[in-house]
């Protein structure tokens, strides 16, 4: 086992610009927030984000100004309505969405994770979403060479970046996630290089106490980084709930054209929120 | 409350009872992200006539024991007490085995024929709106057995002849097959099925105080009024009470107004 162990800033280079990337967790929870915004601090641009239902990391990339190209199954604030940045970028073309659906989604990371072209799935005939022209996780119609079935084939998707926000890890890699996984271990197999953030660092010999509560091992990771509240304002189990209050008031400055405000206030001037 | 000490019916009470009865005891259902409706239908269900049901949450747990709702429907703290953990991505395999029972979508646009979109207002590729996207709805929609369409603002803009976009395959996208699958449409005015030789949606009933013309003239298309239809049943008090113990903050408002 190698050490892994780095910084914010050390690891967030590892994410360079135009490249794929899919971030961990689902809406508000345990989305990988500290790095998005360390990403946002150096600048990075022309990224290419996808996921299946994403939310503020995403969102915060885009107004950050990081993003070219997104797919998703969808991406919007839950109840509060729909993702600000995204929405407002997308309309002025400043941003290409290109909608997928989860399931497909899913099925294309999972084929990388297994080290398929593609994966067949069921659904999908019929809506509109097939003709959605893109190259990443695209669709084709297929028949299944023994029975005849109908399916879609979806093309495998390989994110040169996953970043994954967890609770624990050890300096070598091994991560332990607690309470729902998403598709988060999927991703770390599917993705060339895996980013790992956590609330805290643990030994070792923790992990080799309990090794059934390992998720991810230590080869899948190429570097860990210690990141309290992390998710922050997305939740972390057994850390912290979401704060919805936060998540209002950022679609608030971004819905009043202040956007740069909250960037300032809360990413460029690191540390404060 | 009244002088009863009964709380009084609200519209989201309607829904989340009417949306309750489409699940039968043993049913395996899921809930997706933005549905605080559905997990309160279903926590109703739980608690009254469908027991034995498998609860299946977007959260990732099985059979939690839902205290109270949150403005995101993947709210860990859905998931207290659940007996196991199952990701939405086992779901959906369950799913293409065809033992998800059901499932609860939205829509931003539906059609005669039940097609909707939630994905574009405009031409997709200069999108005058950016919807959110439809999440699982095109490839769940299909192949499920039996699919409820919830709907809050019932209106000529989102019941319209035509959807801008097929997010999610009515009964003219389908196959043979999945045209034998279920469709049903619980809106703030009434409820809506498609049991018709034509597969086109037709009114089941109205809800109380809501005029069979009235949903018609909300309707952008001509909707198939039987000669009866009755009114939908009004939640039980013990319904209202465990809405209201759930949802003491009011999220389930929020898609009203």
């Amino acid at each position: 086992m190698r050490e892994v162990l780095t910084t914010l800033e050390d690891a967030a280079k590892m994410v360079k610009d135009d490249e794929l990337v899919t971030t961990g967790g689902a809406t508000f929870h345990r989305a990988p927030m500290e790095m998005v915004r360390e990403i946002v601090r150096q600048g990075r641009r022309g990224l290419n984000l996808v996921d299946r239902e994403p939310a503020i990391d995403f969102d915060l990339l885009i107004g950050g100004g990081c993003v070219s190209k997104i797919r998703a199954g969808m991406l919007a604030f839950e109840v509060f309505g729909l993702a600000p940045n995204f929405r407002q970028k997308a309309e002025a073309r400043e941003i290409v969405v290109k909608e997928g659906a989860c399931q497909p989604i899913i099925a294309g990371l999972r084929a990388a994770a297994m080290g398929l072209p593609s994966l067949p799935v069921k659904g999908l005939i019929g809506s509109d979403i097939m003709g959605v022209s893109e190259v990443i996780g695209g669709y084709k119609q297929v028949e299944d060479p023994f029975t005849g079935e109908k399916m879609v084939a979806v093309r495998a998707i390989e994110p040169d970046v996953a970043i994954v926000h967890a609770q624990k890890a050890d300096k070598y890699g091994n991560v332990r996630i607690e309470g729902p996984f998403y598709e988060d271990v999927i991703k770390a197999k599917a993705a060339k290089k895996v980013i790992v953030t956590v609330e805290e660092i643990i030994p070792n010999e923790e992990f080799r106490k309990m090794p059934e509560a390992t998720t991810i091992p230590h080869f899948l990771v190429d570097a860990v980084v210690e990141a309290p509240k992390g998710a922050y304002p997305a939740s972390c189990f057994n850390y912290y709930d979401a704060d919805y209050g936060h998540i209002q008031e950022y679609m608030k400055w971004a819905n009043e054209g202040r956007f740069e405000e909250y960037l300032n206030q809360y990413v460029y001037r690191r540390g404060e929120r | 409350m009244n002088s009863e000490g009964t709380p009084k019916v609200e519209i989201p009470d309607i829904l989340i009872s009417a949306m309750a009865q489409e699940i039968n005891n043993y049913d395996t259902v899921l809930h997706g992200v933005s549905s605080p409706l559905p997990v309160l239908a279903m926590s109703v269900a739980r608690r009254t006539h469908a027991p034995d049901m498998a609860y299946v949450s977007g959260a990732g747990g099985v059979d939690s024991e839902v205290e109270q709702i949150f403005p995101s429907s993947f709210d860990p703290r859905l998931n207290r007490r659940c007996v196991a953990y199952f990701g939405l991505y086992e779901a959906f395999d369950l799913a293409q085995r065809g033992e998800l029972n059901l499932m609860f979508l939205g829509a931003a646009q539906i059609d005669r024929h039940g097609n909707t979109n939630l994905s574009v207002i405009g031409d997709p590729d200069h999108p005058k709106v950016q919807l959110p996207g439809g999440a699982a709805t095109a490839f769940l929609m299909p192949i499920t057995p039996k699919v409820v369409i919830w709907i809050t603002r019932h209106s000529g803009r989102i019941f319209v002849k035509e959807v801008d976009f097929v997010t999610g395959q009515g009964y003219n996208h389908r196959t043979e097959e999945q045209r034998e699958n279920e469709l049903v449409v619980i809106s703030n005015l009434g409820v809506m099925d498609f049991k018709n030789d034509a597969r086109v949606m037709q009114l089941r009933s109205v809800h109380p105080g809501v005029s069979r013309e009235a949903i018609q003239e909300k309707t952008g298309f001509e909707l198939i009024i039987p000669s009866r239809v009755p009114e939908t049943p009004e939640p039980t008090s013990e319904v209202l009470e465990i809405i209201r113990q759930l949802d003491p903050e009011g999220v389930r408002r929020a898609e009203f107004k």
